[in-house]
């Protein structure tokens, strides 16, 4: 059944007063490789049709991945049974009216004309290199292709289509490993040669590793580690959870709670960032202000609770984080000694109402000294609180896509707080 | 079902030298309650089949969810194509598939009062319950039910002849309550990790009496201090504290596809690697993990994996040596191991299998020994309850460990509650310093039911297990 006639059959079929009902298609391709070898090689669709409807304020939802009508029978009456049997939902919410909705282009022409064969193809040259430099391997290339539906009772439709290419590629040698990794909608700007001299480089500076002890030191946060931070940070930034007291941000709307060199928005502007044009709630995608030089001006509130203290619902559909000019030699003549991190690993909140979290670095630390990279340095535990580190940035670099819904720039933070060391 | 063998079938045709068929309808109902609110109450159904076919030593792995005569077909040929694709690349590293007989067998987890026949409206009201009971506590300004029945209904057939008919089932309860009290909020948890057993247990549980304990809890812990700076200190674990620590250091690095650098581009590699085996002391003498896919009521437990291997009980670390890995048919033959122990399990249909954390569960003390008379023989410690924040390094080496309720203990005596804690430690100076363990009768298990691993991402289920132990010298503090 095609995604008009599933709209059809679940308008003319259910008895509910309402509802909401996503239905996603994705075409994937996934060659996985690991030292060497491909060690796993996966394709086919997948299908979901979520239906969320209510009676009066009492709601059900029901997700089934076939679409034919015995389905969609099972779909409606299951989703219906549950509603008749829930209690009445003191947060319930009409479904989503018509609305107008941005243009957005999430879909590339590269991506979608890429071939298995051309995938297995890229595979095999990033495995030539490696061995090439007598070096292994592991790694990941994906391909999705993503068409997504939004309909409610009230009038509310919508739909998105998407693809995304991803490359990465783990390097060992020795005892040296690194990382480096391509992920955006467009696989066309992708450079295999490009990015495996980016890989080599970096294996290249870690090979005289040191020893190094935990402290609080100046950082270079290159934007795939920025990017880990701030995600977890807005997680935390839920109006919400913020006005019941559960966050650190209680209390700090409109307030210079962040660091003034601190900027972050959701946009529609930049081409190479993705954006859904709309929410689970069908709420359209709009410019939005989050964090303008340090001072909140917006946090993510879902319609109930916007609602409820008299806000805007927002959400947040991508991020970007402006950068400026600072190159990192540049950064690294602005303080005395510091330490360069490619990323971060394993990030989990350690005390919610304060905004701690915890995490290991990854794929490599550089220090340098006098302006100069000395050599590598083992991997570090830090326990830091984002929105605190963000009051010791000191400088900013370049801009970069860190990831399909993240554009952040190259930081330099005072006193990232640094707790203990590994072996390696 | 006919296509089982029309699949097998056409694989063997087509030139396969393995190939097999998982056909397998995964059901979900999740409910969530906050504060009175059902925020949701869902089920979810994933039906269709995802066939392996094994070529010139490669995998190809195709899925769909069409059911009919074509579309077996077209997705059997596509994943040959796939298999021939991947072979292509680096001849020279080929996988093999450990030797395997075949099986035709049935396995269905005991459950005595089937969750889904439960009415939703008898859910509900007992979770309304539950959250009434810790709202009604002044303080408490969340009160949280999350509730998950899951059940996989699977057949399965190799071109080893194997044909398996499985019928998996498990359910995880877990509440919340958070206190909110002089710009601090804390919460307190009661969470068991999920059991493969029916509404029997639910109902064993007296939820309500759980939701009084964990509002109290949460209420004394946010007024709880601090402990200050870090220092050495010693440490008893609570079996459902424990059991998260032993999944990401014994359990993640003791998979044998991350000892052999095949999630080294995500989830990471190990330190116990294969020079290591039945040499390296992973931990004192009376630590000894078991991995167990035959455990009662655990979340591995399910007949077979998905290579078509029983499931077995063996020694992970023995007397506290490295012993063996958790393995699966290909990964099996890289180390020479000529067997698998029956670790590869895939989330949903339309997943490849991979190699996963079995069962695995440390022994109790073999003398006995209470938690009483444990915390009675400690000067200078803390206990610890329940999960908390976690992280480890990409090697499983560096670990950083929250938990969920904390006391101090003073000559013996469990003087006053704790927030904040965290312990660091590392392998294998952490499970060295283990020096008691409670005996057989303090032994609980604890299970994992949203374990991530692999690309594309996967969620695997399992239970850990252990009686409180003591861990001497570990670093101790407060979190800043």
């Amino acid at each position: 059944m095609k995604i008009k006639d599933i709209e059809k059959y679940i308008r003319e079929h259910t008895q509910a007063d309402d509802f909401i009902c996503f239905v996603s298609e994705n075409e994937s391709h996934e060659t996985r490789f690991a030292q060497n070898g491909i060690t796993q090689h996966i394709a086919g669709p997948k299908l979901s049709i979520s239906l969320e409807l209510s009676f009066g304020e009492k709601s059900g939802s029901c997700r089934v991945n076939q679409a034919d009508e015995a389905s969609l029978d099972f779909l409606i009456k299951t989703a219906e049974d549950i509603a008749r049997l829930a209690p009445a939902d003191l947060e319930h919410m009409p479904s989503a009216g018509p609305a107008k909705l941005p243009k957005v282009e999430n879909c590339a022409k590269a991506t979608m004309k890429l071939k298995p064969k051309t995938m297995v193809d890229i595979v095999q040259k990033s495995i030539n290199k490696a061995i090439a430099a007598n070096a292994l391997v592991s790694g990941m290339c994906e391909k999705h292709l993503l068409k997504s539906w939004t309909f409610t009772k009230n009038g509310f439709a919508g739909s998105n289509e998407g693809s995304s290419f991803g490359h990465s590629m783990t390097l060992k040698k020795g005892e040296v490993e690194t990382k480096v990794s391509y992920e955006a909608k467009d696989y066309a700007p992708f450079d295999l040669d490009q990015e495996f001299a980016r890989l080599k480089s970096q294996a290249k500076a870690l090979a005289s590793m040191q020893s190094f002890e935990a402290q609080k030191i100046a950082v270079i946060l290159r934007p795939e580690a920025l990017q880990e931070l701030i995600w977890y940070m807005t997680w935390m930034m839920n109006r919400r959870q913020s006005d019941e007291g559960f966050t650190a941000f209680t209390g700090q709307m409109g307030q210079k709670f962040l660091g003034e060199k601190f900027s972050l928005y959701s946009t529609l502007k930049h081409k190479s960032l993705s954006a859904f044009p709309f929410s689970s709630e069908g709420l359209p995608s709009t410019e939005t202000t989050w964090v303008e030089n340090g001072v909140i001006k917006n946090m993510p509130a879902n319609r109930y609770w916007a609602q409820k203290v008299g806000c805007e619902p927002l959400h947040i559909f991508n991020m970007y984080i402006p950068g400026a000019e600072s190159s990192e030699e540049e950064m690294m003549k602005m303080v005395p000694r510091g330490l360069i991190i490619n990323r971060f690993w394993y990030i989990r909140a350690v005390d919610m109402k304060v905004g701690e979290l915890t995490g290991m670095t990854r794929d490599g630390v550089l220090y340098f000294e006098d302006g100069k990279i000395k050599h590598a340095v083992n991997n570090l535990r830090f326990n830091e609180i984002p929105h605190e580190m963000t009051r010791r940035i000191l400088a900013l670099g370049a801009e970069k896509l860190a990831s399909p819904a993240m554009i952040a720039p190259t930081v330099l933070v005072d006193g990232f707080n640094f707790v203990d060391k590994t072996t390696f | 079902m006919k296509y089982l063998d029309l699949a097998m079938s056409a694989a063997t045709s087509l030139g396969a030298e393995y190939a097999d068929i998982r056909i397998q309808k995964t059901t979900d109902q999740v409910i969530f309650l906050r504060n009175l609110s059902l925020k949701s109450a869902n089920t979810s159904v994933l039906n269709g089949y995802g066939i392996r076919v094994f070529k010139d030593g490669a995998w190809g792995f195709a899925h769909n969810k069409v059911f009919n005569d074509e579309a077996v077909l077209a997705t059997v040929q596509k994943a040959f194509d796939i298999a021939t694709l991947s072979a292509s690349v680096n001849k020279k590293k080929k996988l093999r598939l450990a030797p395997e007989r075949s099986y035709i067998a049935s396995y269905k987890t005991p459950v005595k009062i089937d969750p889904f026949e439960v009415p939703l409206s008898e859910k509900v009201e007992l979770m309304m319950e539950v959250n009434r009971t810790m709202l009604a506590f002044e303080g408490i300004k969340q009160a949280v039910f999350y509730l998950i029945a899951h059940k996989d209904e699977k057949l399965f057939a190799s071109t080893l002849g194997t044909r398996l008919d499985i019928t998996y089932q498990f359910i995880d309860p877990m509440i919340t309550a958070t206190a909110v009290h002089e710009g601090d909020s804390q919460s307190r948890t009661f969470d068991e990790g999920g059991r493969a057993v029916g509404w029997e247990w639910i109902q064993s549980l007296n939820l309500i009496d759980k939701a009084r304990q964990v509002a109290e809890e949460a209420l004394i812990k946010v007024k709880a201090e601090s402990l200050g700076p870090e220092t050495r200190r010693t440490l008893i674990l609570d079996p459902n504290h424990l059991g998260l620590t032993m999944h990401e250091s014994v359990g993640h690095p003791t998979e044998l596809d991350r000892v052999l650098g095949w999630e080294a581009d995500y989830a990471g590699v190990s330190f116990a690697t294969p020079e290591k085996l039945k040499n390296f002391r992973y931990g004192s003498e009376i630590v000894n993990f078991v991995g167990d896919n035959t455990l009662a009521e655990g979340l591995a437990t399910m007949g077979f994996d998905d290579d078509g291997v029983p499931g077995q009980k063996w020694h992970i670390i023995k007397d506290g040596i490295l012993n063996e890995y958790g393995s699966t048919r290909d990964t099996a033959m890289e180390i020479d191991l000529g067997y698998s122990r029956g670790c590869n399990r895939a989330t949903y249909y339309y997943d490849q299998p991979i190699n996963r954390i079995p069962n695995l569960y440390l022994l109790p003390g073999t003398q006995p020994l209470t938690p009483g008379e444990l915390i009675a023989d400690t000067e200078d410690g803390v206990y610890i309850q329940g999960r908390g924040s976690f992280s480890i390094d990409q090697h499983r080496v560096n670990f950083q460990f929250g938990g969920d309720f904390f006391w101090e203990i003073k000559n013996g005596k469990l003087i006053r509650p704790l927030k904040k804690i965290l312990y660091k430690s590392c392998n294998p100076e952490f499970w060295n310093s283990c020096d008691a363990i409670c005996d057989q009768r303090f032994w609980r298990p604890f299970g994992v039911v949203n374990c991530g691993k692999g690309q594309p991402s996967q969620t695997a289920r399992m239970t850990h297990g252990s009686a409180p132990a003591r861990f001497r010298n570990i670093r101790v503090g407060g979190s800043q």
